[in-house]
């Protein structure tokens, strides 16, 4: 199907680019690494992107490899230039060097070559831009609030659930659960799903991201930022505050699962439960501080 | 006997000692004082990314908890240790930018080589010039004072990160260090705005006869382009911190959204100044290399008047792409689509300059002394450092890297490579002029070696970090990324060994006092400062050089 | 001789006070922070404050001396001072630049509705529901005028030096100063009958902001052009040879056009419906 031929471009292209790397000198070790990624979280010494998990992100990843062929052909061509001057115009190889100051022909052809390198590129990332920015009708909306240092999330599609999702501390981690990723609320979304995200701050600036899907946005207080994605994928996908929000920006995770049509549905109908018990660290934040004055 | 009374009627006008330093008005005197304060900063800077690297080297929180206990003496050591690494970041990315980049290249060698290379007896406006100079010790005493005074409540400095974006720098640290940090802005941005006017009257009014425009050194040009950025970005960041200022002391609500204010609008206002601002740092090192490249490759610099007007161009669309640092903030989407777009237009004269400064050495008789190691080092980690810009260009895939560490390896290759190879260069290259002694040709070369392999391990790494979703401005990571960590601070420890190794050159050079003549270069270092002798009399061109 | 100066550039002595006033400026920072956080005396600014002011004083007292006394300032050197003041204003209207973004945008994006919490404050337009705000063609359309005249007083007086009229420049610049203040006094006045408190949220903030800068402009506008006026009393300034008048002239130009511009977007073009504003108090 187009999905999969996709993936499998994908997957060549990333095959590709990883050799590509490889003949730039960098760093062999590394290679075997790097096509078995985890989904949701990175692999070590990997030095791609995450594996995607929406369509959205997959396109990001190709367009990402096209770029980063570009600019390998870039470095690699300054390079080659650079080594043929040592090469061969060094001062005992050339011994009386030529005088010449101009060329318009060349000087022409390393304007408007990297002209429509540049229109190469833009083409496909307008094209990207626009998909990433206008947002498809959603099948429900997800309210994500960063506060310091924990976000707090709304479904207001399905009545008042709402929760903070906070940073599980090391020493209380279980088993399979990575450290400084997991946390104790996930945001749980099923599959195949268009979401839509609602983000903003309650007091600095915070920014949601996963990584797998790519979307990231800023959370900012005042402000309701979108953003939306499709995932393509069971399983558990990470990602970190990515605005520096003050002394735990590092700590406060963001964690989504997806699960099946049912799967969802029965989380529903807990989660009201659970969570209509347990107040909102956010307001016992702002009745401290209204305390506190 | 004539001669001899006019020596010492010279020498009764050359002020000694402390006079001459702390009162000088003479742009040699005041260049020195720039590089030297500079080297400091830079280790300074250097020494606290070094305290990063180490906490970095390895998962989990080791070096920052133990300064806190014992260094700092504070009694929740782990949280003010993740407080005092972001105070390192910010402390670091604002020392390197305003107190080790700038004062290197624009107040050093911008100060020492634009008069000489014009046939100028000295800068427009020399007494201005030393306030420029003068400012930029309190502005790093206030900065430094700022790392010790209380910050957010219950911890010391500010941790806003070198962009000081509100609500963090407002309400988020409501403590005197974020204001400290803000004087010290403002002092060194009025320094280098004074600066400014005083190398852009030099630049078109001292002009010795027959010096037109177009037959300008290469470096003249890139300072003078640098002015101009100076003189219209500075004005906008002093504005913009200026209102951060009054939102923290006195209830104004710019960047407030409780009163209406919109936080976004510093982002545009700090980006408007900081875009033109990384060409500032960047300009003068294009300078530099462009002097070095066709002094060591024996030819003149090929195509002369579009390396001067390409950066002009870069000058000029380096002050409408500013908001490509904000594609995540919510922008809708055509703004972004026009960012993209004028942004990577600057690939195109920047390309330019690259492949002129490869057509100078094609064809050439290329001598590889040192200060062209680093100018061939410099093409070579520019290009890297200036292609991964064009991939953060682009708004659709910088949503992966944006705030990850691809974007530090970014400005790392063209900053701590790029800019500083750039200044290295000329450190090399102008140092014989200078202080008249021929620096040691074997340390040099060491230097740039060892320096090449710390930075590219300690960068290099940091892309594929970047990719893999490692944010930046973080105290400690997941397990998954401490293979390239551990070896990103290894880089880092040989980049600082490196520098080490600079200083102890220096020294050397001072000591062996090898005299370096006039030009020690050839007659290929054929800009006006190398017809004066080494180092240049105290007043130079006291009768004016004509050019042909 | 090649020791001997052949040009006529001015190779300044070294000099003092750009050290003194740097560290000054240091005291005046630092004692500024540490008084809005209750800490030390409100002294300590305001003595660096004065250091600064003598600082400048010695400085330009040098200056002046080197340009009556000792002839320094060649033409070139005049040059040089033309260019010098001329991008300093320009780095002016760069702050001013600042300023402005600020003020449009808010005046043009009051009602965006991703900005949540701008709109709750200033009610979807422009200027904001909660402020009444100055009637332009009442005080701010005569300081308009005073301005204005104030100018053309400086230009009356220029022509006057220059066809070396002393008395009409000491009767121009008098009245020019005299103008200034007045337009500080009437800016002060207003400021009194405002409605909306200096915290009361970013209407006042980009008003307040932005016409007590122009404001501060004009404050030291006016003692330059008043030191103009002691100089020329002093018999200070040639016909061909007044340079530091023209750049004090020039500052009030530019000082004038700034207030131009906030009277057009600022008083007249936000000014807003008064029907529908809250009432005076
Ligand atoms: C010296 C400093 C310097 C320089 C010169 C540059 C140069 C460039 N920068 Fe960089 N940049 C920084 C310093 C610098 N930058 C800093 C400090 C930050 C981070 C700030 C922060 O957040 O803290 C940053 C961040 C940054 C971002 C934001 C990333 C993010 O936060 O998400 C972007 C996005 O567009 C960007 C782009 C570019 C581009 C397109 C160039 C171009 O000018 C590069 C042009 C050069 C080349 C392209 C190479 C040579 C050209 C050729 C060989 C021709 C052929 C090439 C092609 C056709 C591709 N930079
Ligand atoms: C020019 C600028 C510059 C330079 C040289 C450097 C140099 C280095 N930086 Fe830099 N860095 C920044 C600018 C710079 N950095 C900025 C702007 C940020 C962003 C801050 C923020 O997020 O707010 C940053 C952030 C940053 C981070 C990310 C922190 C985080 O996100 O938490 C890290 C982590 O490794 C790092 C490491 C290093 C290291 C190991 C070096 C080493 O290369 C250091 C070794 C030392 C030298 C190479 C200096 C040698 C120079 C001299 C001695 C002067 C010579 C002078 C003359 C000859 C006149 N830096
Ligand atoms: Cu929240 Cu960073
Ligand atoms: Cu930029």
């Amino acid at each position: 199907m187009m999905n999969h031929s996709k993936n499998i471009n994908n997957f060549v292209w990333r095959k590709l680019s990883g050799f590509f790397l490889l003949i730039a000198g960098l760093l062999s070790a590394s290679a075997a690494f790097a096509g078995e990624n985890d989904f949701g979280i990175a692999s070590e010494w990997q030095w791609d992107t995450q594996a995607p998990a929406t369509d959205m992100m997959a396109n990001m990843i190709s367009f990402h490899n096209l770029t980063l062929w570009i600019i390998g052909a870039v470095v690699v061509f300054v390079s080659a230039l650079l080594l043929i001057v040592i090469f061969k115009y060094n001062a005992k190889a050339n011994p009386i060097p030529a005088k010449f100051t101009h060329n318009t022909f060349i000087e022409i052809a390393w304007t408007v070559v990297p002209i429509m390198i540049l229109v190469v590129i833009a083409i496909p990332s307008f094209d990207l831009l626009y998909k990433q920015r206008v947002i498809p009708p959603a099948d429900f909306t997800i309210k994500a609030t960063g506060n310091q240092w924990f976000w707090t999330y709304e479904y207001p599609d399905h009545g008042d659930l709402s929760f903070d999702s906070v940073m599980i501390p090391e020493a209380e981690l279980k088993e399979g659960q990575p450290r400084l990723l997991a946390v104790d609320n996930e945001i749980i979304v099923p599959i195949n799903k268009t979401v839509r995200l609602i983000v903003t701050a309650s007091d600095v600036l915070h920014a949601w991201t996963i990584p797998s899907f790519g979307v990231k946005i800023d959370a900012v207080p005042g402000r309701l930022n979108e953003a939306w994605f499709k995932a393509n994928r069971e399983g558990i996908y990470y990602g970190q505050c990515s605005e520096l929000c003050g002394k735990d920006h590092a700590f406060m995770p963001i964690a989504v699962r997806v699960v099946s049509d049912a799967e969802f549905a029965k989380w529903l109908v807990e989660a009201k439960i659970k969570f209509a018990a347990t107040p909102s660290l956010q307001n016992v934040k702002v009745a401290s501080i209204s305390a506190a004055e | 006997m004539a001669t001899d009374t006019a020596l010492d009627a010279h020498e009764h006008h050359t002020p000694t000692g402390w006079r001459r330093w702390l009162m000088s008005t003479n742009h040699k005197d005041i260049g020195t004082l720039y590089l030297f304060f500079a080297i400091f900063a830079g280790f300074v800077g250097g020494a606290i990314s070094m305290g990063m690297r180490i906490e970095l080297a390895e998962p989990g929180m080791q070096f920052f908890p133990w300064i806190a206990e014992y260094i700092q003496g504070a009694d929740d050591p782990v949280d003010a240790g993740k407080h005092l690494f972001n105070v390192f970041t910010t402390a670091h990315g604002l020392i390197m930018v305003f107190f080790m980049v700038m004062p290197a290249v624009i107040g050093g060698f911008g100060n020492w080589f634009v008069p000489l290379m014009i046939g100028a007896p000295d800068m427009a406006f020399p007494r201005m010039n030393n306030i420029s100079f003068w400012l930029v010790p309190p502005a790093f005493c206030l900065l430094v004072i700022s790392m010790f005074v209380d910050g957010p409540s219950g911890y010391t400095g500010t941790g806003g990160g070198w962009t000081i974006y509100p609500p963090l720098s407002t309400t988020g640290q409501p403590g005197p260090a974020m204001d400290f940090a803000i004087l010290a802005l403002h002092l060194a941005g009025a320094a280098s705005i004074l600066g400014a006017i005083n190398f852009i009257t030099t630049i078109f009014n001292m002009r010795a006869p027959g010096m037109t425009l177009h037959k300008m050194p290469l470096f003249v040009w890139s300072m003078l382009v640098t002015a101009f950025l100076l003189l219209l970005s500075m004005p906008v960041l002093a504005g913009a911190i200026t209102m951060l200022l009054t939102d923290r002391n006195f209830g104004t609500a710019f960047f407030d959204p409780s009163g209406g204010g919109d936080p976004i609008l510093f982002q545009h206002l700090f980006w408007f100044f900081g875009h033109p601002e990384v060409y500032i740092m960047i300009l003068p090192a294009f300078g530099i290399v462009s002097q070095v490249v066709s002094t060591f490759s024996k030819k003149p610099v090929f195509g002369y008047m579009a390396m001067a007007y390409a950066m002009a161009a870069i000058g000029f669309v380096g002050f409408i792409v500013w908001a490509h640092h904000m594609y995540t903030v919510g922008m809708d989407v055509d703004t972004q689509a026009y960012f993209v777009f004028a942004t990577m237009v600057i690939a195109v004269p920047t390309g330019v300059k690259i492949f002129s400064w490869i057509a100078t050495m094609w064809g050439g008789s290329v001598e590889f002394r040192v200060p062209m190691l680093w100018a061939i080092g410099f093409i070579f980690v520019f290009t890297v450092g200036g292609v991964t810009g064009v991939v953060l260009a682009n708004a659709a895939s910088d949503r992966i890297m944006h705030d990850t560490y691809y974007v530090v390896a970014h400005f790392h290759y063209v900053l701590s490579l790029g800019a500083v190879f750039g200044i290295f260069a000329g450190w090399y290259y102008w140092f014989p002029k200078m202080f008249g002694y021929m620096y040691s040709e074997t340390i040099g070369r060491i230097h740039f070696i060892v320096t090449m392999i710390g930075v590219n391990l300690l960068f290099f790494p940091q892309h594929f970090l970047g990719l893999a979703g490692m944010p930046r401005r973080y105290v400690d990571y997941p397990d998954v990324y401490a293979g390239w960590n551990m070896v990103s601070s290894i880089g880092g420890y040989i980049s600082y060994g490196a520098a080490i190794i600079f200083i102890y050159g220096v020294i050397k050079a001072f000591r062996d006092k090898v005299p370096a003549g006039d030009n020690p270069w050839g007659e290929y270092a054929d800009t006006l400062e190398w017809t004066l002798p080494s180092p240049p009399p105290f007043h130079q061109f006291n009768t004016l050089p004509k050019i042909k | 001789m090649s020791d001997e100066k052949n040009h006529d550039y001015h190779l300044v002595d070294p000099s003092p006070w750009p050290f003194l006033a740097a560290w000054s400026t240091f005291i005046m920072a630092a004692g500024f922070i540490f008084f809005l956080h209750d800490i030390g005396s409100g002294l300590i600014p305001l003595f660096g404050l004065l250091l600064v002011l003598a600082m400048a004083y010695f400085w330009w007292s040098d200056i002046v001396n080197e340009a009556e006394y000792k002839g320094d300032h060649t033409p070139v050197v005049q040059l040089h001072m033309r260019y010098g003041v001329f991008m300093f204003i320009i780095s002016e209207v760069m702050f001013f630049v600042a300023w402005f973004w600020a003020y449009f945008d808010a005046a043009l994006f009051p009602n965006e509705l991703i900005q949540e919490l701008r709109i709750e404050y200033t009610g979807g337009q422009w200027p904001p529901l909660s402020i009444r705000t100055f009637d332009a063609w009442d005080l701010p359309f005569i300081n308009t005028l005073v301005l204005l005249l104030s100018g053309f007083a400086v230009t009356w007086a220029h022509h006057a030096l220059i066809h070396d009229n002393r008395k009409t420049v000491i009767a121009g610049l008098s009245g020019a100063v005299l103008l200034g203040m007045l337009f500080t006094v009437l800016q002060y006045i207003e400021y009194g009958h405002a409605t909306f408190d200096f915290d009361g949220g970013l209407y006042p903030s980009v008003f307040y902001m932005a016409t007590g800068f122009h404001g501060f402009h004009v404050i030291i506008g006016t003692i330059c052009l008043f030191v103009m006026l002691v100089r020329t009393i002093k018999g200070h300034f040639k016909p061909d040879h007044h340079f530091g008048f023209e750049a004090a002239a020039w500052y009030w130009h530019f000082v004038d056009v700034v207030w131009i511009f906030l009277f057009i977007f600022v008083y007249v073009l936000g000014a807003g419906d008064p029907a529908t504003m809250p009432v005076a108090h």
